[in-house]
C-alpha cells in the first residue's frame, strides 16, 4: 500500500518534471557571461557598455533561433573561453569537470574499504 | 611619532614571544607538572602590548596622521569616525596587524583556560603558535608595515573605497579572522598533542570549544560578508562563487568536518590522525586563502592593492607549516586498530567527512583551475556560479539525506528501527514539494530534488526536537537550520522574478504583470557624497500592490568613485529588490527590478546555524 502511494506521488513529480518548458531564458544566458571589462561580474550583474552591447547580441541571437549552446560557441569563438562562466567540456578542461566526481567515488571507496578492515580485525 | 611607538610595540612582542618559547622551553625540562609563573605574565604583557599597538594605529585613523603611508592611502579626514576606525583592517597592512592581535590572544587564552591538560601539551602549544606569531610579526615589520612613514607628510589622505564604508563590511573582517585565524590555535595543539603524545579523547576535550568557537565567527562572518554583497554590490545576489569568497568557505568545510570527527574521537577514540589531518588543514587552508588574495594571483572583486614580494613572504611560511606538519604526522603516524560497524554513527561522521571534502576540493578545482590552464596551456578560462551549481547542488541532495539520518545512529552498533518512520517523512516531503511547484509552476529535476531532500532533513530534525531520547538540542538546532538554510536558498532561487530595462525620467513601462513610472529624480548633497536619488513606482498589476523604491547613485569625491545603492523592500515573505544605473550619453537610467522571495529567512536560518554552534559551545564548556 505504502509503496503504491510513493510510487503515485514520485510519478507525479516526474509529469510534472516532463513538462519543463523549453523556452530560451536570455537572463540565464548573461548569467554564464562574463562581463570583459569588470571586476568579476557577469554581464546580467553589469551596465558597462560591453554588458550593454553583449545583452543585445544575444537577444539578436536568441531571435535567429539560435541554441543556447550555439550562442556560447558562437561568442566563445569571439572573445575566447574567458567569456564563459561554465567551461566547456574539453580536453584541457576534462580534470576539472572529472576531479570532483573522482574524489567523490574514491571517498567512498576508501570508506568501505576502510570500514571492512576495521569490521574484520575484531 | 605614533610610528615610533608602533614600531616599537611590534619589535617588543618578537622580543616577547622569543622569551616565551625560551621560557617555556626550560619549563619543559622541569619534573613537575607546573608552568612558571614568569611564561603567564609573559603571555598576558604580550596580548596586551600587541592590542595597545592596534590601537596605536586606530589613534593614528582617528586624527587622521598622514605621515603613515598606510593612513595616507586609506583615510580621508572629512570621513566619518566610523569608517576612520574600520579603515584600519580594511586594508592589507592593517588586517595583518589584526591577524597578529588574534594569535597572540589565542595563544593566552589557550594557556590560561586549559589548565586541566597536562604541562608539556601546553607548552607546545605556546611554542609553536609563538613560532606562528614570530612569522607573521616578521611579514609586518618586514614587508607589510602598517607603520611606516612617508616625507614629505601630505595634507590630506586618498580616502577609502565607498563601497567600503559600510557598517557590514567593517565588521565582518574582524569576525572572518576571529574564524580563520583562530583556527592556528588547534593547528599548535595538534602539532603539540603529535609531539607530546597527548591525545584521542583529552586532545579533543581541549580543543572542541576552539574549533566550535573559530567555527561560530566563520559562519557569522561569511554571513555578514553576503549580507554586504547583497545590498552593496547592487546584483541581488548574495554569493558569487568569488575566489575570495571561495577562500573563506575553504577553512569553513574543513572546521565542519572537524567539528563531527571530534565527535568521534572524544566518544570512540578513533579517527585521531584523520582530526589531525584536519586541524592542520583547516589552518592551512586559511593561510593559503591569504596568500591567493594578497598576492593577486586570482581576479576577484576584493581587489586588495597587491604585489608579489607578500606572496613570496607567505608562500615561504606555507611551506615551511606544511612540510613540519607532513614531517611530525609521518613520524608518528600508527594505524588504529579499533573495530568500526559499517551502520554505526562512527560511519555517518565519516560519511559527513566524505561530502565536507569533495565541497572542499571541488570548490578549491574551480578556483584553482584558471590559474593552472593560463600558465600550462595559454589559455584564460572562467569558472563561474553556473559550474559550482551543476557540480555541487546534485550532490548536496544526497548529502542532507544522510544529514538527517545520521544523528539518529547509535554509537559502535546500529540497527534502523524506524525505517517506516522515514517513508512516512519522505512522503511528506514529497507532497510538499509537489505542493509548491504545482502551485507556483515552475519545475525543474534539480530544484525538485533538492526541496525533497531538504524538507526531508527539516521534518526528521523537528521529529527529533520532540524526542524524549534525543538531547543534543544544538545538534538539532544547527543541522535544523541548515535544512532551512538550503530550502530557502532552493525556494529562493527558483522563485526570483528579474526585470531589466532602461527608463527615462517620466516615462512609464508595461513588462508581463508590472507598471514602473519612473517618477522624480532628486540630487542631494551629503558630507562625502552627492546622490542622485529616484523615485520608482512600482505596481504589480495582478495584485493590486503599489511600491515606491527610492535607489541611488552616489558620486564620492575621495577617491572619485560612482556607486549604485540599492533599494531594499523587505518583509517576511519577499525582498523587492530595485538598482538605477545611468548609461552613458543618455537620458535613460538602466533600472534592474527583482522579486526575492523568503531573502529574510536565508539570513535568519544562517544565525540560527551559528546559534546552534554557539549553544554546543556552552554545552560543552559545562560538561567538561
Amino acid at each position: 500500500m505504502k509503496f503504491k502511494i510513493i510510487l503515485i506521488i514520485l510519478l507525479v513529480n516526474i509529469h510534472s518534471i516532463s513538462f519543463t518548458n523549453e523556452i530560451i531564458n536570455e537572463n540565464k544566458i548573461h548569467k554564464n557571461l562574463r562581463c570583459l571589462v569588470c571586476q568579476g561580474q557577469s554581464i546580467s550583474d553589469s551596465n558597462s557598455d560591453f554588458a550593454i552591447t553583449l545583452k543585445m547580441v544575444v537577444k539578436d541571437l536568441v531571435e535567429q533561433g539560435k541554441s543556447e549552446q550555439e550562442i556560447y560557441n558562437f561568442l566563445s569563438e569571439k572573445y575566447g573561453d574567458w567569456i564563459l562562466y561554465k567551461p566547456k567540456l574539453n580536453k584541457g578542461n576534462f580534470l576539472l569537470w572529472a576531479l570532483p566526481y573522482i574524489v567523490l567515488v574514491s571517498g567512498g571507496l576508501i570508506i568501505v574499504f576502510l570500514i571492512r578492515k576495521r569490521t574484520e580485525k575484531s | 611619532m605614533l610610528s615610533n611607538i608602533g614600531n616599537f610595540l611590534l619589535f617588543l612582542n618578537v622580543l616577547l614571544s622569543i622569551l616565551i618559547i625560551y621560557n617555556s622551553y626550560n619549563c619543559l625540562k622541569t619534573s613537575n607538572n607546573l608552568i612558571f609563573r614568569k611564561i603567564y605574565k609573559l603571555s598576558l604583557f604580550q596580548s596586551t602590548s600587541i592590542l595597545i599597538c592596534f590601537f596605536t594605529l586606530i589613534s593614528a585613523y582617528l586624527i587622521s596622521d598622514f605621515s603613515l603611508i598606510n593612513v595616507y592611502q586609506n583615510s580621508h579626514s572629512l570621513k566619518p569616525i566610523f569608517y576612520k576606525i574600520s579603515g584600519t583592517w580594511g586594508n592589507h597592512e592593517g588586517s595583518l596587524l589584526l591577524w597578529a592581535i588574534i594569535l597572540t590572544i589565542f595563544s593566552f587564552l589557550f594557556l590560561i583556560f586549559n589548565n586541566k591538560h597536562p604541562k608539556n601539551y601546553r607548552l607546545y602549544t605556546l611554542i609553536i603558535q609563538n613560532l606562528l606569531i614570530i612569522g607573521f610579526l616578521f611579514f609586518i615589520l618586514f614587508n607589510s608595515n602598517p607603520f611606516s612613514v612617508i616625507s614629505p607628510v601630505p595634507n590630506e589622505g586618498l580616502g577609502l573605497n565607498p563601497i567600503l564604508q559600510d557598517p557590514a563590511l567593517a565588521i565582518h573582517p574582524p569576525l572572518l579572522y576571529l574564524g580563520f585565524v583562530g583556527s592556528s590555535i588547534y593547528f599548535s595543539a595538534a602539532m603539540a598533542s603529535m609531539i607530546s603524545n597527548y591525545n584521542d579523547k583529552p586532545f579533543a576535550q581541549s580543543i572542541k570549544s576552539w574549533v566550535l568557537i573559530s567555527w561560530v565567527f566563520q559562519t557569522l562572518g561569511i554571513l555578514v560578508g553576503s549580507i554586504w554583497a547583497y545590498y552593496e554590490l547592487g546584483w541581488g545576489g548574495f554569493w558569487f562563487w568569488d575566489p575570495v569568497e571561495n577562500a573563506s568557505l575553504l577553512p569553513w568545510f574543513a572546521m565542519t568536518a572537524l567539528l563531527h570527527s571530534l565527535l568521534v574521537l572524544e566518544k570512540r577514540k578513533a579517527f585521531y590522525f584523520w582530526t589531525i589531518i584536519l586541524c592542520l588543514l583547516t589552518f592551512t587552508l586559511s593561510v593559503t586563502g591569504t596568500f591567493l588574495v594578497r598576492s593577486g594571483i586570482l581576479n576577484s572583486v576584493h581587489t586588495f592593492a597587491n604585489d608579489p614580494s607578500r606572496g613570496i613572504y607567505i608562500l615561504i611560511f606555507l611551506s615551511i607549516m606544511i612540510s613540519a606538519s607532513v614531517y611530525l604526522l609521518f613520524a608518528k603516524y600508527k594505524p588504529e586498530r579499533n573495530y568500526i560497524s559499517s551502520n554505526s554513527k562512527e560511519t555517518f561522521v565519516l560519511i559527513n567527512n566524505w561530502f565536507m571534502m569533495f565541497y572542499l576540493l571541488t570548490v578549491m578545482l574551480g578556483t584553482l583551475y584558471p590559474i593552472f590552464t593560463d600558465a600550462l596551456l595559454k589559455s584564460k578560462i572562467s569558472v563561474g556560479p553556473p559550474f559550482y551549481n551543476s557540480v555541487i547542488i546534485p550532490v548536496v541532495a544526497v548529502f542532507l539525506i544522510f544529514m538527517a539520518v545520521g544523528p539518529q545512529a547509535k554509537w559502535i552498533k546500529n540497527k534502523f528501527t524506524n525505517l517506516k518512520q522515514l517513508l512516512a517523512i519522505l512522503i511528506g516531503a514529497l507532497i510538499i514539494n509537489f505542493l509548491i511547484f504545482y502551485l507556483l509552476k515552475s519545475y525543474s529535476i534539480i530544484s525538485n530534488l533538492i526541496i525533497i531532500s531538504s524538507l526531508f532533513l527539516i521534518i526528521s530534525s523537528l521529529i527529533d526536537l520532540f524526542k524524549k531520547t534525543e538531547t543534543n538540542f544544538p545538534r538539532i538546532l544547527s543541522h535544523l537550520s541548515f535544512g532551512f538554510l538550503i530550502f530557502f536558498i532552493g525556494l529562493n532561487h527558483n522563485f526570483s522574478i528579474e526585470k531589466d530595462f532602461n527608463l527615462k525620467l517620466g516615462e512609464t513601462k508595461i513588462i508581463d504583470n508590472y507598471k514602473f513610472v519612473l517618477k522624480d529624480l532628486e540630487l542631494n548633497n551629503k558630507t562625502n557624497y552627492k546622490a542622485i536619488i529616484g523615485k520608482l513606482q512600482v505596481n504589480n498589476m495582478m495584485t493590486n500592490e503599489e511600491r515606491i523604491l527610492n535607489p541611488e547613485i552616489r558620486i564620492y569625491e575621495n577617491p572619485q568613485t560612482l556607486t549604485y545603492e540599492a533599494s531594499i523592500q523587505t518583509n517576511f515573505f519577499k525582498d523587492h529588490y530595485l538598482t538605477m544605473s545611468n548609461i552613458d550619453r543618455s537620458e535613460y537610467y538602466n533600472i534592474k527590478f527583482q522579486e526575492k522571495p523568503l531573502m529574510i529567512w536565508i539570513w535568519i536560518s544562517t544565525i540560527m546555524l551559528s546559534f546552534g554552534g554557539c549553544l554546543s559551545f556552552f554545552r560543552n564548556e559545562k560538561n567538561n
